[in-house]
């Protein structure tokens, strides 16, 4: 058989693997399709001012009820950000007879669901279940809404779960971009703000009932019911759980004004250790109801919405940097904004900013070729069928247009004004909505590696997942010799307890010695049976490492590390428990004077010249890694600690740049004892008592 | 693999779920001479259809030293074809108003077009067009390489515990007697290197044959029009060779797995505890799956009231089967948690443990069961309102139960499961000599 592939090869150096020609070598035409109209829907206000949409559809015996209030997070009081928030999740905790658990004992039951939550401008309580249970379900939703408890057990675990998602999000980096773009875009509004530890702690269970009395009323909210249920079955039932129910929310906080920006600034959120960088370039666009919506919503496609639009086409499937690139418009009540964002790897960070900020620049500036037009305006009118599949769906859509307040016929008239947009429409909305000269860009990334190439794009900034300031020096500190005075360590002994969670757990003793070379520091740490270890580490009497003997056990496997350092050279062999099992790792490499291997660290801060600005950068090696990395050692604060004997002042020292971060208290007073350790990231705490 | 269609068809139907039926799917099964299975089932409730192609094959076809390369192929799935320009397959389906996409997992690889109905011949000839003439090009390879790359720094490398889920659960699996089963869908950064244009056609030659494939159309279609509109796409693709078989000697309780998990990305520590389960055709797996609800699905299952609410251990729980989609081979059942602050890994350990060896030892309530049973029934109803899911739901019983209308008469195996099966699947499965248990621990060196 002579296969299509060759002849493809000679003709267009296209190997193709295959078969007989396809007798049709184009995309057919479509097919006659009537349009549909909008699916209908039923509305009434109930005497108690709710406004109640009903999307009827008996195809299938499901039922969805969703009621929303403008009781979002931007009304949170100052110090009090996280509010509405806990206040959403606390009420299907526990409303009515039922106890939480019994809450969801009675939906689950059935095979539904019950959810509450806020978002930036509403709170929505809904729920989902077969059509059967529909009492249930309205009832379970009323009840929240209505009548909920605030068990104080209740607001305790949602307390330790908030928190806990708050560590969590720092280990996302798109949590933390997002974040940071809010900061930069929203400045002093509300939108801005969210919870953080000290906010979560400073909401009190009156905090939580106040905000149910004053927000979650019956005027102005909007009920809407989807599925296998008429307007008058809807009726009943509302009426029914809601009795009683009355009254008109408290006014929100006036609007507050919107940053305004004059350039392009880049914040670099440096992520030590990422492989990849999170990238987000934004802007303000404009409020719900603004004519220019129809054309931005066509330049959006062009750019960025889906994968054929120039972004994907550019920066994945042309450069390869990528997996995705987008943009979106994002609609708030105050302002909308546009964002595109892309994650690629690390190396290429600069080149794909750069290319995005092109892209977003061109769309402004030349005519959209008329194809891409016709494209994107297909796209958006096409996908109608696959927008009002269900009555969920439906219910959505309505829900989108009575919150924004987009018009009453938004949805009846969209198909036709996304086909009425031009080609000028799309380039006088990019220019205007899509200012890549003045915008607010967010890059979380490994700095050291990224920051360079980011400062031929624009001014950088840089901080740290929590947005705090960080000097460029902390990015990539050069390493230097740390200036230990070997005389200062006593032949001495200390003992240590270990704790985990304040319960003692293991203990550790380390002792210094004389010996003809210099000194011999040794530590033996025993934690719970988990972990058994013994390491002596010999240093010459100019501060330079001579060996390091471990020995011991990590969860039953064995582990030991052997080092000898001469001559620049250390060599030896470690092993170690690793995700794969034990490891043997043979070591023979070069290090740079002045390095400290990873085990001598905690013996010789007590030989440290300390002061309330010290800060130290220097070359580690572990053994149990074969890796050399520069390690910072930072005062960032003067406190008491509190031991078994009394409390002492001890500077806080915080080491970064290894394998495992810690913290370290150091006496102020000479000579300098270290008393307390917390592994950072761990509940670990080992603290001196002898 | 058994057949239980005919069985339970003849033990119940129609299905009545507490007072309700249970929707029939309509279901028709024909075959093209070339050996394309074709499965029609009409719904005209929506102006959407679907196409929906699974091909049998996935990374247990994997070789060594080619892990990750059934996914990197379904990358090149859109790079083009002898009328499909590269980028095309795309910009063609989303102009048409039209949701596309693929994914691979251990038994299959899906593609499927979501579209306006008018735009069916649209789905079905670019499906025709790639089956029967896949451009293979060292650029796109290299091009798709690298996003591949990437997709995988995204999802496993830059974030923090998915380390353990799409790689760690692999480890259960004995790889010199399991190598199927025993690597991950996502493959090492090293084999993805060093795959070449020539295995990516031996890769298609092989399994993306029309005998080796299944094609659904779910929707608002007209059968007559849709049967002429495949017989004129796919006719004439010829037939390919026969598939080897894939061969995994499958054991369980061959001893506990212990992987300390540091994570460099990760702030709190985490628990993930896998068991080797049963395949899908099993007598067992309805039980396995039922079990994993009342263990760890919703608020009301006994993870998210012991160690989430009444300990107050962890932020959330949950437990589930086979984290990418079933199989034909040794099954995965995964149950985890992240910790609260100031809990470690340990702690959390002791508590899932204990609430996985009480299965066994007291067994569940039968409101528990009952409770598991609604929610896989209204979960079953829910699947029917999109096309797509409708579609999917399809296949998974064409692939794993050998018989389409499985997708009617497959539910009535979990209306039979009693709270001794539950009982009896428990202390079979979920004890300590057939787990793997991951333990995070935050590494960072931030």
């Amino acid at each position: 058989m002579i296969r299509r592939a060759v002849l493809l090869a000679l003709l267009a150096s296209v190997a193709t693997v295959g078969h007989p020609v396809m007798a049709q070598t184009h995309a057919p035409d479509p097919l006659p399709l009537t349009p549909a109209a909008f699916p209908p829907f039923r509305e009434t206000v109930l005497p108690n001012g709710t406004r109640l949409i009903v999307v009827e559809n008996h195809r299938l015996p499901v039922l969805s009820i969703s009621l929303s209030f403008s009781a979002g997070r931007v009304a949170d009081p100052a110090g009090k950000e996280g509010l509405a928030e806990m206040a959403g999740g606390l009420l299907t905790k526990g409303a009515g007879r039922r106890s939480a658990n019994q809450v969801a004992e009675a939906i689950e039951r059935v095979g539904g669901a019950v959810n509450a939550g806020a978002g930036t401008e509403f709170l929505t309580v809904s729920a989902g279940s077969l059509s059967k249970d529909a009492a249930l379900a309205f009832e379970l939703v009323g009840d929240a809404v209505v009548r909920p408890s605030f068990d104080s057990t209740e607001i305790g675990l949602m307390r330790t779960q908030t928190l806990s998602s708050l560590d969590l999000e720092r280990s996302q980096p798109g949590s933390i971009a997002n974040r940071i773009l809010d900061g930069m875009l929203f400045g002093n509004h509300p939108y801005a703000r969210h919870a953080t530890p000290a906010s979560v702690k400073a909401i009190s269970r009156a905090d939580l009932i106040a905000f149910q009395k004053a927000r979650l009323k019956p005027a102005g909210a909007l009920l809407v019911v989807a599925g296998d249920m008429s307007l008058a079955q809807a009726t009943t039932l509302a009426t029914k759980v809601f009795r009683g129910w009355t009254g008109a929310p408290a006014p929100l906080p006036p609007p507050r004004a919107l940053p305004t920006r004059a350039g392009t600034d880049i914040v670099l959120v440096h992520r030590p250790g990422s492989v990849q960088s999170n990238i987000l370039a934004a802007n303000l666009t404009y409020r719900p109801g603004d004519p220019r919506h129809y054309a931005a919503v066509v330049a959006n496609r062009v750019i960025g919405d889906g994968a054929d639009s120039r972004l994907f086409k550019i920066l994945r499937e042309q450069k390869s940097w990528t997996y995705g690139a987008y943009s979106a418009l994002e609609r708030r009540r105050a302002t909308g904004h546009f964002v595109a964002s892309t994650e690629v790897r690390t190396e290429v960070t600069d080149s794909a900013l750069a290319e995005m900020l092109r892209q977003l620049r061109r769309i402004g500036a030349e005519p959209v070729l008329a194809e891409e037009l016709a494209a994107a305006k297909s796209a958006i009118t096409g996908s109608y069928p696959l927008n009002v599949q269900t009555a969920e769906q439906v219910a959505g859509a309505v829900t989108n247009v009575r919150l924004y307040g987009l018009g009453r016929d938004y949805l009846q008239t969209y198909r036709v004004k996304i086909g009425a947009v031009t080609g000028a429409d799309v380039q006088a909305a990019a220019r205007a909505l899509i200012r890549p000269d003045a915008m607010a860009i967010v890059v979380v990334g490994d700095g050291a590696k990224i920051l360079e190439g980011l400062k031929k794009i624009g001014p950088v900034s840089v901080v740290d997942v929590d947005g705090k300031p960080l000097a460029e020096s902390d990015l990539n500190p050069a390493p230097q010799s740390l200036p230990v005075a070997l005389g200062q360590l006593v032949a001495s002994r200390d003992s240590f307890v270990i704790k985990i969670q304040g319960n003692q757990l293991g203990w550790s003793a380390t002792t210094v010695e004389d010996i003809p070379e210099g000194k011999r520091l040794t530590e033996h740490t025993n934690i719970g049976g988990f972990v058994e270890q013994q390491t002596i580490v010999d240093i010459a009497a100019d501060g330079a490492m001579l060996k390091v003997r471990q020995t011991g056990k990590t969860q039953g496997q064995p582990t030991a590390i052997e080092l000898d350092y001469a001559a620049g050279r250390v060599k030896g062999k470690a092993n170690t428990v690793t995700q794969d099992g034990p490891k043997t790792l043979t070591i023979d490499t070069t290090v740079t004077t002045g390095t400290i291997d990873d085990n001598a660290i905690q013996g010789l801060l007590p030989a440290l010249p300390w002061n309330p600005n010290a800060t130290w950068s220097f070359t580690t090696f572990s053994g149990g890694q074969n890796e050399a990395k520069v390690t910072t050692l930072k005062v960032v604060a003067t406190e008491a600690v509190t031991l078994p004997g009394g409390p002492v002042d001890a500077f806080k020292v915080e080491m970064s740049g290894g394998w495992q971060g810690a913290t370290f208290w150091v006496t102020t007073a000479s000579p300098h004892r270290l008393v307390k350790i917390a592994i950072a990231n761990t509940p670990v705490e080992i603290i001196r008592v002898k | 693999m058994r057949r239980f269609a005919a069985l339970t068809a003849a033990l119940l139907w129609p299905l009545v779920v507490a007072g309700q039926v249970l929707p029939r799917i309509p279901v028709e099964t024909y075959r093209l001479d070339n050996g394309l299975q074709v499965i029609l089932s009409p719904d005209h409730s929506s102006q959407v259809v679907t196409v929906n192609i699974w091909f049998n094959a996935g990374s247990r076809n994997e070789v060594r030293g080619r892990t990750g390369f059934a996914h990197l192929f379904e990358h090149m799935m859109f790079q083009g074809s002898a009328n499909v320009k590269k980028g095309d397959h795309f910009a063609l389906v989303e102009r048409a108003g039209g949701q596309t996409n693929a994914s691979t997992a251990e038994d299959r690889t899906n593609y499927f077009e979501m579209l306006p109905s008018n735009r069916l011949n649209l789905g079905l000839w670019l499906e025709a067009d790639r089956m029967r003439s896949l451009a293979v090009t060292d650029s796109a390879l290299a091009n798709q390489r690298e996003a591949v790359k990437e997709e995988r720094r995204l999802r496993v490398d830059n974030q923090p515990y998915t380390a353990a889920f799409f790689e760690g659960i692999y480890a259960l699996q004995d790889s010199t007697t399991c190598f199927p089963y025993a690597h991950s869908v996502i493959g090492s950064m090293a084999d993805l290197n060093a795959a070449g244009t020539g295995d990516v056609k031996a890769f298609f030659d092989l399994y993306y044959a029309p005998n080796n494939a299944t094609l659904v159309i779910a929707g608002d279609f007209d059968r007559g029009q849709a049967k002429a509109m495949v017989t004129e796409y796919f006719g004439t693709i010829p037939r390919g060779s026969e598939a080897p078989a894939v061969t995994c000697d499958v054991r369980f309780g061959t001893g506990q797995i212990r992987k300390p998990w540091p994570d460099q990305k990760a702030t709190l520590p985490g628990v993930f505890i896998a068991y080797r389960v049963p395949q899908y055709a099993d007598p067992d797996y309805p039980a396995v799956v039922l079990l994993a609800s009342i263990l760890g699905q919703g608020e009301s299952s006994r993870l998210n009231k012991s160690v989430v609410r009444e300990k107050k251990l962890a932020q959330a729980a949950f437990a589930f089967l086979n984290p990418s989609a079933p199989r034909r081979g040794p099954g995965v059942f995964l149950a985890g948690t992240i910790a609260n602050q100031n809990v470690t890994a340990e702690t959390i350990e002791t508590a899932v443990m204990a609430q996985i060896a009480s299965l066994a030892k007291d067994g569940v309530t039968p409101d528990e069961l009952d409770k598991a049973k609604n929610g896989y029934l209204a979960n079953k109803i829910q699947q029917q309102q999109i096309s797509y899911f409708l579609a999917e739901a399809i296949q998974e019983a064409t692939l794993f139960l050998g018989d389409p209308n499985g997708v009617n008469t497959d539910p009535a195996r979990y209306l039979a499961v009693t709270v001794d099966d539950i009982r009896r699947v428990a202390a079979r499965y979920f004890v300590p000599d057939n787990s793997l248990v991951m333990l995070v621990t935050p590494a960072g060196a931030r």
